[in-house]
């Protein structure tokens, strides 16, 4: 077994941009709980939208290299770069070498903090470490995902952009702005070891700009690492993989919507599952399939309040609809998220460019077995439910009791006919199942526990007479088909059946021999209502490591995590999918998934090894 | 004419005021927040600032009321005419010697023109009518305040 190293990156070499875009590898993500901001190898900030990482795009060239906007910051001559986050945080350190000398720059979305602070914060500060160094910086504000007309002036002597209600102030300390001109705010730092420079980017939205002192600035900067160090130093796991656990629940602290608790599943649209295809998803929403990790993983990290006010968002949330679920919701907590695409070139011309997500009117049966298993983990550590909520619950579980019979887009939201997937009802069994175990601990109200029963019985039968291949030995992806479904794991993470038994030990050996290649795990072979192909699925892969360590196959589990928090890039993040033959990501990025995935794997082969 | 009537038109008239200044926010026309302005001049603390800016800015209101009554008074007239034309004169100097002149001078916290290397945070100032919040904010802020005039203008009327 190794151990991760995730927060160490300096051997990885940077592949270089191809058509004006960086791999989706190369970027790490910095944030305040609002907003987050995609920073590549070569210094770019190439993805940040303001006020929140919901709303439109002020830098969005990873969407449209000419015209999508960025804030460049990097050496005038060649270079080589190493890069981590500092050790506990989202504040993260790119040190150039050059033939000149070495300089670092640390980058910051700063924490709101005591006085009259900007409303968002983006900082940079260079520092010199040897030698003379020459770095040219230019930022280009393109507001409203480059459709909205942005203006360049001057307010008190520092250079501006505004757009409608958005503005953006760029003040700079130790470096020249004589770049400046009617499309970009730019100019260059010249350092020797020992001196700094510093830029910050001070967002207003709705309101004035505020303008700091160069020292308020540092302060700030120094103060986010601290919150940070802090917040994760909180955290329980103490295991193998504590580099990655910690570096993971980083990354989904960034996507955590600090006003709500909703938990974004991304900080991106449309980065592609393959590049040039139409696979490509605005993620920037609340997934409830994603409820039962994300709680499991703040409960099982110690996240005590992340936990409670997750779990009270969600049901806010899903009160709108009442009492059926859709299958995401905005961070702001609405249920409509209608899609439309961007006139945008795409990433590496993957269009269409989209925004809003048609997925959420779609019929996904999991969603229930998923809130119900988080109010019931929610439930039994020891937190209570209100009698409003549990009554809600129940009556859940009795629209689950009408609808489990109805085909539907399974848990990844086919755009094809809708089918009854075997994952789906396993998950109505699931929800069944946990709302009968909630009535008998008397959380929530028991006068239809019976019906509940019966239901999840015949359920039961349904996937074990008609989702069974006796041939294959294997639960397969519907009735009537051969298929393998990555999905099914869920089935062994929820307990639906003997994780032991020799059905769900043949399904596991069938998902890996069908739809595996070395450590990755693609999600399905059908079809699904859309042209292309895609990628290795990096969550269904940690779901494999968690099947194994439940079905007692823990020294492979652990091994394939060996391999799995190998596959981070070199800050330790991870996107949707990977490409096993090139190891690129694709998907969306940070992705909330996966790096769940992560953690709920962690803890279970943890805890199986102490077993 | 009632100076309660003023005092009611005083504070519908920016209740209306404040919600349409809010309005020009969320549809994205202006960055003007005028309970932000007023209460930052107190605290810099951003939420004590907005929360005593909202007072701040009833009371204003009341006081502009209070002078309106006073005008009509002295002229004999009222009405809700009169009132909308007070409000656009009331806009326009508020946009300009105010806003613009007035409230750098003497906010703690607002950058002027001779303003440099800022050694506390300072808010961006408003410019001429108010223009470096957005090129609509002109028009928000005399809509704005037009429907206040009309209203106190309306209500001391109705009230006398």
């Amino acid at each position: 077994m190794t151990k991760s190293t995730t927060a160490d990156s300096t051997k990885q070499a940077w592949g270089g941009r191809a058509a004006g875009y960086a791999a989706i590898r190369d970027y790490a993500a910095i944030g305040d709980g609002r907003a987050v901001a995609l920073v590549a190898r070569d210094g770019a900030i190439d993805w940040l939208c303001t006020p929140d990482l919901d709303s439109p795009s002020v830098f969005g060239a990873l969407l449209d290299a000419d015209r999508g906007g960025s804030f460049e910051l990097r050496p005038s001559v060649p270079y080589r770069v190493e890069r981590h986050y500092r050790p506990g945080t989202n504040v993260l350190e790119t040190t150039f070498h050059t033939q000149d000398g070495v300089v670092r720059v640390v980058d910051a979305m700063t924490l709101a903090g005591p006085g009259l602070g900007p409303f968002r914060e983006l900082a940079r500060r260079v520092e010199g470490l040897t030698g003379e160094v020459r770095l040219r910086w230019r930022i280009e504000p393109r507001f409203g995902y480059a459709q909205a007309e942005t203006r360049i002036e001057r307010r008190l002597g520092v250079p501006v952009a505004t757009s409608g209600a958005s503005a953006l102030a760029v003040q700079c300390w130790n470096a020249d702005e004589s770049a400046t001109d009617q499309d970009a705010i730019g100019g260059s730092v010249e350092l020797r070891a020992g001196e700094s420079a510093l830029i910050a980017l001070s967002i207003a939205h709705q309101e004035p700009l505020v303008f700091s002192s160069r020292e308020q600035v540092e302060a700030r900067i120094d103060a986010t690492a601290r919150g940070w160090a802090g917040w994760s130093a909180g955290r329980d796991y103490d295991g193998p993989w504590r580099d990655a656990v910690i570096r993971s629940a980083l990354a989904l602290k960034l996507l955590v919507h600090a006003p709500s608790g909703a938990v974004a599943a991304a900080a991106t649209t449309s980065l592609p599952e393959e590049v040039g295809g139409e696979r490509n998803w605005d993620y920037r929403f609340c997934w409830v399939r994603d409820s039962a990790f994300t709680l499991r993983a703040f409960l099982g990290l110690g996240c005590a309040a992340d936990a409670r006010a997750y779990f009270w968002w969600l049901m806010q949330a899903s009160q709108l609809t009442h009492p059926r679920l859709r299958v995401l919701y905005r961070l702001d907590g609405g249920a409509q998220a209608p899609e439309r695409t961007l006139p945008l070139h795409g990433y590496r011309a993957s269009r269409p460019v989209r925004i809003g997500n048609g997925a959420a009117g779609q019929l996904q049966l999991d969603t229930y077995g998923e809130l119900l298993q988080t109010a019931w983990l929610y439930a039994v550590s020891g937190h209570g439910i209100d009698a409003d909520i549990a009554g809600r619950l129940a009556e859940m579980a009795d629209l689950v009791c009408r609808i489990w019979r109805q085909p539907d887009a399974g848990i990844w939201e086919v755009r094809s006919e809708p089918r009854h997937f075997t994952q789906s009802r396993m998950m109505c069994w699931v929800a069944l199942d946990r709302a009968c175990d909630l009535a008998r601990r008397g959380v929530i109200p028991d006068r239809h526990a019976g019906r509940w029963l019966g239901e999840a019985r015949s359920i039961q039968e349904f996937v074990e007479t008609r989702c069974f291949s006796q041939e294959k030995g294997s639960y397969v992806r519907h009735p009537g088909s051969d298929e393998p479904d990555a999905s099914l794991l869920l089935g062994v993470l929820l307990a639906y059946g003997d994780p032991g038994s020799d059905r769900w030990a043949g399904t596991i050996d069938a998902i890996r021999r069908e739809l595996g290649n070395g450590p990755f795990l693609h999600r399905y072979t059908g079809e699904d209502g859309l042209t292309g192909s895609e990628g290795a699925f990096l969550t269904c892969s940690f779901w494999l490591a968690e099947a194994l360590a439940r079905s007692g196959r823990v020294d492979e589990a652990i091994q394939l995590m060996d391999q799995l928090v190998g596959l981070a890039n070199d800050v330790g993040l991870y996107a949707e999918e990977i490409e096993p033959a090139s190891g690129a990501f694709l998907g969306n990025f940070p992705q909330g998934l996966s790096h769940l995935a992560l953690i709920s794997a962690a803890l279970a082969v943890t805890e199986a090894m102490a077993e | 004419m009632s100076i309660w009537g003023a005092l009611a038109g005083g504070f519908a008239g920016t209740l209306v005021l404040t919600t349409a200044l809010r309005a020009g926010n969320e549809l994205n026309l202006t960055r003007m927040d005028l309970p932000f302005l007023l209460g930052t001049a107190f605290t810099s603390d951003r939420t004590r600032a907005k929360a005593l800016g909202y007072v701040l800015h009833f009371l204003v209101g009341l006081g502009f009321a209070l002078i309106y009554y006073a005008i009509f008074v002295a002229i004999g007239h009222s009405g809700w005419w009169l009132g909308a034309i007070f409000g656009l004169v009331h806009g326009l100097f508020s946009g300009t010697a105010l806003v613009d002149t007035l409230l750098p001078l003497i906010h703690p916290r607002m950058g002027t023109r001779s303003t440099a290397a800022p050694s506390v945070a300072l808010l961006e100032p408003p410019g001429f009518l108010m223009l470096n919040y957005g090129v609509q904010t002109p028009l928000v802020s005399l809509v704005a305040h037009i429907a206040y005039g009309t209203l106190v203008g309306g209500f001391v009327s109705l009230a006398g």
